[in-house]
Protein backbone atom coordinates (compact mmCIF):
# COMPACT_ATOMS: atom_id res chain seq x y z
CA UNK A 1 0.00 0.00 0.00
CA UNK A 2 2.46 2.36 1.01
CA UNK A 3 5.42 0.40 -0.99
CA UNK A 4 8.53 2.74 -2.20
CA UNK A 5 7.21 5.29 0.22
CA UNK A 6 7.31 4.25 3.58
CA UNK A 7 10.30 3.51 5.58
CA UNK A 8 10.30 1.46 8.88
CA UNK A 9 12.88 1.08 11.22
CA UNK A 10 13.07 -1.18 14.05
CA UNK A 11 14.41 -0.63 17.51
CA UNK A 12 14.32 -3.48 20.29
CA UNK A 13 12.77 -2.78 23.01
CA UNK A 14 12.74 -6.29 25.22
CA UNK A 15 10.63 -6.25 28.60
CA UNK A 16 13.22 -7.83 30.83
CA UNK A 17 10.77 -9.47 33.06
CA UNK A 18 9.36 -11.72 29.63
CA UNK A 19 11.77 -14.38 29.07
CA UNK A 20 11.57 -15.01 25.26
CA UNK A 21 12.10 -10.82 24.64
CA UNK A 22 15.54 -10.91 24.31
CA UNK A 23 15.90 -13.81 22.22
CA UNK A 24 13.46 -12.98 19.95
CA UNK A 25 15.19 -9.91 19.38
CA UNK A 26 18.52 -11.32 19.41
CA UNK A 27 17.23 -14.00 16.46
CA UNK A 28 15.59 -10.58 14.62
CA UNK A 29 19.32 -9.08 14.65
CA UNK A 30 20.85 -12.74 13.47
CA UNK A 31 18.40 -13.00 10.77
CA UNK A 32 19.43 -9.31 9.29
CA UNK A 33 23.55 -10.18 9.43
CA UNK A 34 22.03 -13.27 6.73
CA UNK A 35 20.29 -10.85 4.92
CA UNK A 36 16.79 -11.99 5.93
CA UNK A 37 15.44 -9.46 8.63
CA UNK A 38 12.44 -8.83 7.37
CA UNK A 39 11.30 -12.23 6.51
CA UNK A 40 12.48 -13.08 9.85
CA UNK A 41 10.71 -9.60 11.49
CA UNK A 42 7.50 -11.13 10.25
CA UNK A 43 7.81 -14.31 11.40
CA UNK A 44 8.40 -13.32 14.76
CA UNK A 45 5.52 -10.97 14.72
CA UNK A 46 2.99 -13.94 13.77
CA UNK A 47 4.86 -16.78 15.90
CA UNK A 48 4.39 -14.42 19.11
CA UNK A 49 4.46 -14.69 22.14
CA UNK A 50 5.81 -18.88 21.12
CA UNK A 51 9.17 -17.41 20.85
CA UNK A 52 11.33 -19.97 22.97
CA UNK A 53 14.53 -21.23 22.08
CA UNK A 54 13.23 -24.26 19.84
CA UNK A 55 10.93 -22.13 17.58
CA UNK A 56 13.14 -19.36 17.06
CA UNK A 57 15.35 -22.10 15.60
CA UNK A 58 12.60 -23.28 13.65
CA UNK A 59 11.74 -20.18 12.09
CA UNK A 60 15.89 -19.68 10.91
CA UNK A 61 15.05 -23.11 9.42
CA UNK A 62 11.99 -21.92 7.39
CA UNK A 63 14.28 -18.81 6.20
CA UNK A 64 17.11 -21.41 5.66
CA UNK A 65 19.20 -19.73 7.49
CA UNK A 66 22.85 -20.81 8.44
CA UNK A 67 21.81 -22.83 12.11
CA UNK A 68 25.06 -23.57 13.18
CA UNK A 69 25.55 -19.37 12.91
CA UNK A 70 22.47 -18.31 13.74
CA UNK A 71 22.47 -21.14 17.11
CA UNK A 72 25.69 -19.65 17.89
CA UNK A 73 24.29 -15.87 18.19
CA UNK A 74 21.20 -17.02 19.65
CA UNK A 75 23.08 -18.67 22.43
CA UNK A 76 25.85 -16.39 23.14
CA UNK A 77 23.62 -13.13 22.57
CA UNK A 78 25.97 -11.72 19.76
CA UNK A 79 23.77 -8.59 19.75
CA UNK A 80 23.59 -8.19 23.20
CA UNK A 81 25.21 -4.29 22.48
CA UNK A 82 22.92 -3.35 19.85
CA UNK A 83 19.80 -4.19 21.68
CA UNK A 84 21.00 -2.41 24.90
CA UNK A 85 21.88 0.54 23.15
CA UNK A 86 18.38 0.77 21.73
CA UNK A 87 16.84 0.11 24.98
CA UNK A 88 19.02 2.94 26.22
CA UNK A 89 17.60 5.27 23.73
CA UNK A 90 14.39 3.89 25.16
CA UNK A 91 14.71 4.53 27.99
CA UNK A 92 16.04 7.78 27.23
CA UNK A 93 12.53 8.61 25.42
CA UNK A 94 11.01 8.19 28.54
CA UNK A 95 9.10 5.45 26.37
CA UNK A 96 7.39 2.44 28.79
CA UNK A 97 5.18 0.87 26.44
CA UNK A 98 5.91 -1.16 23.38
CA UNK A 99 4.72 -0.92 20.70
CA UNK A 100 5.40 3.00 20.30
CA UNK A 101 6.05 4.38 16.70
CA UNK A 102 7.35 7.77 16.10
CA UNK A 103 6.15 8.60 12.53
CA UNK A 104 8.17 11.20 10.67
CA UNK A 105 9.25 11.75 14.50
CA UNK A 106 5.21 11.71 16.03
CA UNK A 107 5.12 9.69 18.98
CA UNK A 108 2.06 7.01 19.07
CA UNK A 109 2.69 5.40 22.26
CA UNK A 110 0.77 1.73 22.61
CA UNK A 111 -1.41 -0.64 20.26
CA UNK A 112 -3.45 1.35 18.31
CA UNK A 113 -5.52 0.14 15.54
CA UNK A 114 -3.76 0.16 12.35
CA UNK A 115 -6.52 2.79 11.26
CA UNK A 116 -4.81 5.88 14.29
CA UNK A 117 -1.30 4.86 12.18
CA UNK A 118 -2.65 4.92 8.68
CA UNK A 119 -3.99 8.93 9.66
CA UNK A 120 -0.87 10.00 10.59
CA UNK A 121 0.91 8.56 7.67
CA UNK A 122 -1.24 9.86 5.09
CA UNK A 123 -0.86 13.17 6.23
CA UNK A 124 2.88 12.94 6.29
CA UNK A 125 2.38 11.91 2.46
CA UNK A 126 2.19 15.31 0.97
CA UNK A 127 1.03 13.86 -2.44
CA UNK A 128 -1.64 11.15 -1.78
CA UNK A 129 -4.51 11.57 0.51
CA UNK A 130 -6.51 8.40 1.62
CA UNK A 131 -7.89 8.80 -1.92
CA UNK A 132 -4.36 9.72 -3.47
CA UNK A 133 -3.02 7.55 -6.27
CA UNK A 134 0.49 8.52 -4.70
CA UNK A 135 2.60 10.49 -7.63
CA UNK B 1 -12.32 34.87 44.81
CA UNK B 2 -10.36 33.93 41.80
CA UNK B 3 -8.95 37.02 39.83
CA UNK B 4 -10.66 37.58 36.86
CA UNK B 5 -7.66 37.72 34.28
CA UNK B 6 -7.10 34.29 34.52
CA UNK B 7 -9.76 33.13 33.18
CA UNK B 8 -9.85 35.36 29.89
CA UNK B 9 -6.15 33.96 29.82
CA UNK B 10 -8.02 30.72 29.81
CA UNK B 11 -10.56 32.25 27.25
CA UNK B 12 -8.11 33.41 25.30
CA UNK B 13 -6.24 30.00 25.15
CA UNK B 14 -9.65 28.30 23.47
CA UNK B 15 -9.85 30.97 21.06
CA UNK B 16 -6.09 29.63 19.80
CA UNK B 17 -6.83 26.32 19.49
CA UNK B 18 -10.21 26.71 17.71
CA UNK B 19 -7.84 28.70 15.18
CA UNK B 20 -5.77 26.39 14.70
CA UNK B 21 -7.03 23.20 13.01
CA UNK B 22 -4.13 20.94 14.47
CA UNK B 23 -2.24 21.49 17.59
CA UNK B 24 1.01 22.13 16.86
CA UNK B 25 2.60 18.44 17.53
CA UNK B 26 6.12 17.89 19.07
CA UNK B 27 8.72 15.67 16.95
CA UNK B 28 11.23 13.29 18.29
CA UNK B 29 14.65 13.00 16.76
CA UNK B 30 14.98 9.73 16.72
CA UNK B 31 18.12 8.55 15.45
CA UNK B 32 17.60 5.71 12.84
CA UNK B 33 21.66 4.61 13.58
CA UNK B 34 21.97 1.29 11.82
CA UNK B 35 18.92 -0.80 13.24
CA UNK B 36 17.41 -3.15 10.99
CA UNK B 37 15.08 -1.48 8.15
CA UNK B 38 12.44 -1.72 5.61
CA UNK B 39 11.94 0.48 3.01
CA UNK B 40 13.57 2.64 0.90
CA UNK B 41 16.20 5.03 2.83
CA UNK B 42 14.90 8.19 0.67
CA UNK B 43 11.38 7.09 1.55
CA UNK B 44 8.48 10.48 2.46
CA UNK B 45 7.60 9.15 5.81
CA UNK B 46 10.07 7.15 7.91
CA UNK B 47 8.65 4.87 11.12
CA UNK B 48 10.50 4.14 13.68
CA UNK B 49 9.32 1.50 15.79
CA UNK B 50 10.15 0.56 18.96
CA UNK B 51 8.56 -3.35 19.67
CA UNK B 52 9.42 -6.38 22.34
CA UNK B 53 8.74 -9.24 19.77
CA UNK B 54 7.03 -11.33 22.70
Amino acid sequence: MYGGKVRLVVKNYPYRYRDFAYPAAEAALAARDQGKFREMHVLLLERSPKLDRGSLIECAKELKLDIPRFTRDLDTMAHKKEIDRDVKLAEGLDLYTTPTLFINGIKIAGDRPFESYREVIDRELPTSGPEGKGK
Amino acid sequence: MRPRKSRSASLLLLALLAAAPAPAEVRYNVPAGDSPAIGPANAQVTIVEFLDYQ
